[in-house]
């Protein structure tokens, strides 16, 4: 019974975790940017899906869409107003741009969540579930809400890789993580490319946020732990590679849910950290990592 | 060795000494900003004199003050170490920890080092936790002795320690030592066909910027009266720390200073209003980051002239 | 004959499945200027490198006086007295001229705060020796690129190393720097060091060298006098093919079309480094016109210029009208496709998706019948179709990258170094594709080669840069007769 219980929430978890961590390595594997505001963008999916939705009483499915409104319109203000001004800069050395994008993300990111903390609220909230009550797994009583995330979940990710697998525009995206330069050469404006992919890192990060939101709860004090959360799994798993991802988000999914299942809840972050330096010595690169 | 001509270190003699009088004229309250202010300048110096010279992302700066503020504590509130040696003893387990840090450093680089910073971090913050019987846990770790009760002597001593931490970094930054630092932190290869080992120079800028973060973060507990993650490991203090050198000015030394002493008076002066003041200090130092990358220094003209 | 300082065993480098540096062995004599010559892609980098201990040799063994050197770390084999020049550098930003050569003098040791006494004064002496005792006190982001360079000199010198290896010791200087390096270097010599210099061909480091070694593809293929090296068969026919054949079209008839691209006094720089001084081309509708020039003569900063990929000061006229600030991939869009030397290809991606990538733009039917013209001028591409880039071999990654910018349409179409690393056999079968692509469609062509025997052929009109300049415009036959004797 125990057993099953982890293998389902595990699933859950994992499932999320997968799905958060996903825009921030297809940013970081298109762009070469990491965005340490990226927790920043799910609490602001997951609140204005709670403000709107709760809140203001429109309901869950109005919720959601503004979520998703709200998350398209932060990464795109990310991209234009944070990291593009830094790409075009020529007072900033290119060798240093990547400790300025991190800085500059990371200040954006104490932004969101102060300006979320004052705007809304700074006690945490829970966006209502789709679809609310609970069926029974093999005898688990599960929330029918976590049966969608992992549905919805698997369907955005399945959306994504046809895209990039079996689109022009996929093919694009693709084409500028292994070489830019020639995509230039090709008659292709990178810049075109980019705000394509900051525009698809806001449709997976806002579905992700509302989704986290309606199962963990949000708040603005979630940020950095969310940020920090995407990072180790995308670390993990390779920076920029999207099975290493997927892969990594399962393994720290489980490893969570078994501590905290079998060990204590309060320790269940720590071998995961212990798993990261862990890899981290043995192949930098992470599990599937490119370099 | 070139000497720091007069002229130009005038304006800052002058701001040093109206800061030591300032205990005359000043209420208690700002003295307490400005005592913390000069802590936070001692963090951000020692992080600048590892990432602006030896060339190393460390975004976990507060693993280095931390062992510093927790080694210092645990030795006056467990072993009832007097003050003195318990500071002592927190700048030692801080060193132990640069070193230990340097050692990944000598393979990884960019993101993956500054990652591995980052979750010693964490680490730190899940075993303070983990042990709390000794540590004190979520709720800090008092301790019994303090420097000074009272706003004055404690002032002077954070100002006093601000500015020999400010001397010495600086001279090692402008030294033979630094110089070698420096080539390295560019290019490790181009320093090696010098003749340099760069390994061990690398080892001896993190211990001495272990040095200055565990000292800084020891006397700051003694000033608080209590260790706690809040304080002095949570990952937000290390980004604050950053901002705070790079908002200043990077490879500078004082750049860190007149940016830590920047955001703290910053936030201080926007307290009235409230929540949004944070909001404020980081669009502030956000703007100055993508449209001045030379930090508030880097507006002094006669800085880089020939 | 004295015993030789540094001595060469059979030193032998393996990278993977690719063989860099075979079984080399040669001797270098202090108070002698060895030049170590090589097209691209010929291991004489990563010899240097071996020597200088930043990359492991496989097997062999170095000596310096004796004493093996090979594997051990850099820092040790600087201290044993070998000092480098390396192409770029990187000064320390926040220091004078004067301390950056102290930096060179300083002991190796983590608890030292102050330079060791004299050191300033022989820092002082050091400086005045490489001519710049006048920019002692300035910072280095206000000293032109030869005081750069010298200041590199200065610090591989510091040390006093019997052995002084330098990279590439005159690119990017004017004709009147390159002078004052030569005699500085021959200074070194005179004062009995051994001096190893590492550059692209034998022009221009001939008058210097005492000695001449020239590799390809790992091996020793000639070695002695500078002269005898230039004039051996086996040298001109790596740097220059072997026989020239011409088979231009009539003038008259080019100069009555219509100028395409008009190139009129561009002149570019990297920070301070010149690529291009005042160079101007024309090309015409139709034309196919070659720019030949050796490694670094400034060809793909040409190209890269005219495909907008880098600023430049000068104008650019296209199809008539002088250009503004269009993007690099608008200039693609135009018309002006570019095939780099790199060839750029997506690594991870099929060949077909790399076709496919490039004719995006194309409507459905036009791609496939465009695709079809050009398998029939590659055939190997259609049976490689599923394969990833990254795993052909080189002459079908440049074909490969060729067939992706004909995808384009190109109105001109831009080829750098085709020839680059490729064994002779691809070369026919690259210059066939080359024949009937200028026979059967009316397509412009720029292309630019340091191999004569490939760029001629082809060619209606022929251009010589050399040293960042334009020195000499022609036909392909009189090149044969005037300019070919002078090229290398």
């Amino acid at each position: 019974m125990l057993a099953l219980q982890i293998l389902i929430d595990g699933f859950a978890i994992s499932t999320l975790y997968a799905l958060g961590a996903l825009g921030f390595t297809l940013i970081f594997g298109v762009s070469g940017v990491l965005n340490l505001a990226h927790g920043g963008l799910l609490v602001v999916a997951a609140m204005i899906a709670w403000y709107v939705g709760t809140s203001l009483g429109y309901g869950a499915d109005w919720g959601a869409l503004a979520g998703l409104g709200a998350a398209i319109g932060a990464a795109l203000l990310t991209y234009g107003g944070v990291v593009r001004p830094i790409e075009r800069s020529r007072a900033i050395p290119p060798r240093e741009r990547e400790l300025f994008v991190l800085t500059a993300t990371l200040l954006w990111g104490v932004m969101i969540q102060e300006a979320l903390a004052y705007a809304f609220t700074d006690s945490p909230v829970t966006v209502q579930p789709l679809i609310g009550g609970t069926i029974g797994i093999l005898g688990v009583r599960t929330p029918i809400n976590e049966l969608l995330i992992a549905i919805i979940a698997w369907a955005v990710m399945g959306c994504l890789w046809l895209l990039v697998n079996r689109t022009k525009i996929g093919k694009r995206l693709l084409a500028a993580s292994i070489n830019p330069r020639a995509l230039t050469l090709l008659g292709f404006e990178l810049g075109t490319i980019y705000l394509t992919v900051w525009l698809i890192y806001g449709v997976l990060a806002g579905i992700a946020g509302v989704l986290l939101g309606s199962f963990l709860g949000t708040g603005s004090d979630y940020i950095p732990d969310l940020t920090g959360s995407a990072f180790t799994i995308v670390v993990l798993g390779g920076l920029g590679s999207v099975s290493g991802t997927l892969m990594a988000a399962y393994v720290v999914g489980y490893i969570e849910t078994l501590t905290a299942y079998l060990i204590s809840p309060s320790l269940r972050d720590v071998p995961a950290l212990f798993l990261l330096i862990i890899v981290l010595y043995v192949r930098p690169q992470g599990l599937l990592g490119r370099r | 060795m070139r000497t720091i001509s007069l002229r130009r270190a005038l304006p800052l003699i002058i701001v040093l000494v109206f800061l030591a009088v300032l205990p005359l004229g000043a209420n208690g309250y700002i003295l307490g900003v400005l005592t913390t202010a000069f802590y936070f300048a001692v963090f951000a110096m020692s992080w600048d004199l590892l990432f602006g010279y030896a060339g190393e992302v460390n975004f976990g700066p507060t693993f280095l003050i931390g062992l510093g503020a927790y080694g210092a504590g645990m030795a006056n509130a467990l072993l009832h170490a007097p003050v003195p040696l318990a500071i002592l003893i927190g700048a030692i387990v801080a060193v132990a920890g640069g070193v230990a840090l340097a050692i990944p450093a000598l393979r990884l680089s960019g993101p993956y080092l500054g990652l591995i910073t980052l979750v010693a971090v964490l680490l730190l913050q899940q075993a303070i936790v983990i042990f709390a019987g000794v540590t004190g846990g979520e709720i800090g770790l008092s301790v019994p002795d303090v420097l000074s009760i009272d706003s004055g002597p404690n002032y002077e001593y954070a100002l006093a320690f601000m500015i020999i931490s400010g001397l010495v970094l600086s001279i090692i930054a402008r030294s033979s030592l630094g110089m070698i630092l420096q080539a390295a932190g560019q290019d490790k290869i181009a320093a090696a066909a010098l003749g340099f080992n760069a390994t061990r120079h690398k080892i001896m800028a993190f211990a001495i910027s272990a040095l200055f973060s565990g000292l800084a973060g020891a006397l700051l507990v003694f000033y608080l009266g209590t260790a706690s993650v809040s304080a002095v490991v949570d990952v937000s203090i290390g980004v604050r720390v950053i901002i705070a050198a790079v908002l200043g000015g990077r490879r500078t030394i004082i750049g860190g200073a007149i940016g830590a002493i920047f955001l703290i008076v910053a936030g201080e002066l926007l307290r009235p209003i409230g929540q949004l003041s944070t909001f404020v200090v980081a669009l502030i130092a956000l703007i100055v980051i993508v449209i001045l990358p030379d930090g508030l220094l880097g507006l002094l003209p006669s800085r880089r002239g020939a | 004959m004295p015993q030789p300082i540094l001595v060469v065993d059979r030193l032998h480098k393996r990278f993977g499945g690719l063989i860099a540096v075979k079984s080399l062995d040669f001797a270098l004599h202090s108070g002698e200027i060895l030049g170590l010559i090589g097209p691209n892609g010929s291991g004489k980098s990563t010899v240097m490198q071996m020597i200088m201990g930043v990359v492991k040799p496989t097997s062999g063994a170095i000596l310096l006086n004796g004493s093996d050197i090979a594997g051990k770390p850099i820092f040790e084999i600087a201290r044993a007295g070998i000092g480098i020049v390396f192409q770029h550098s990187r000064p320390l930003r926040l220091q004078t001229v004067l301390e950056n050569i102290l930096l060179g003098l300083l002991p190796d040791r983590i608890d030292r705060l102050r330079p060791p006494p004299g050191a300033i004064d022989r820092a002082r002496a050091i400086a005045a020796e490489c001519g710049l005792a006048a920019v002692l006190d300035r910072m280095p982001a206000t000293l032109p690129f030869a005081d750069l360079r010298r200041m590199e000199l200065a610090k591989a010198i510091a040390r006093d190393p019997q052995v002084v290896l330098i990279d590439e010791p005159f690119a990017g200087l004017t004709r009147g720097e390159v002078d004052d390096f030569a005699a500085l270097i021959t200074r070194f010599r005179d004062q009995g060091r051994a001096v190893m210099l590492v550059d692209h061909n034998v022009k221009s480091i001939a008058s210097l060298a005492d000695r001449v070694l020239a590799l390809y593809l790992g091996e020793k293929i000639a070695e002695g006098a500078p002269g005898a090296v230039m004039r051996d068969e086996t040298v001109r026919r790596v740097y220059l093919g072997g026989g020239i054949e011409t088979h231009e079209r009539p003038e008259a008839d080019i100069a009555a079309r219509k100028v395409l691209l008009d190139v009129r006094g561009i002149s570019l720089f990297y920070g301070k480094a010149q690529a291009l001084d005042d160079v101007s081309l024309t090309i015409h509708e139709g034309e196919f016109v070659s720019v030949v020039g050796l490694n670094g003569a400034g060809k793909t900063s040409l190209f890269n210029a005219i495909s907008g990929l880098v600023p430049f000061r000068g104008a650019i006229a296209w199809n008539g009208a002088v250009r503004g600030r269009e993007s690099a991939a608008a200039i693609a869009r135009a018309g002006i496709v570019q095939c780099p030397e790199t060839r750029e290809l997506f690594g991870a991606m099929s060949v077909a998706d790399n076709l496919a990538l490039a004719g995006q733009r194309l409507p459905d039917q036009e791609r496939a019948e465009r695709l079809a013209w050009l398998f029939g001028l590659f055939p190997i591409l259609k049976a490689r179709g599923e394969q990833h880039a990254r795993t052909l071999s080189g002459g079908e990654q440049q074909m490969l990258a060729i067939a992706r910018s004909l995808m384009l349409k190109p109105r001109l179409l831009i080829l750098d170094e085709p020839t680059l690393g490729l064994a002779p056999v691809i070369l026919g079968q690259l210059s066939e594709a080359l024949t009937r692509l200028r026979e059967t469609t009316d397509i412009t062509v720029l292309l630019g080669e340091q191999n004569v025997t490939f760029a001629l052929p082809h060619a209606d009109r022929v251009y010589v840069l050399e040293h960042a300049r334009m020195v000499w415009q022609g036909s392909p036959a009189r090149f044969a007769e005037e300019a070919g004797a002078g090229y290398l």
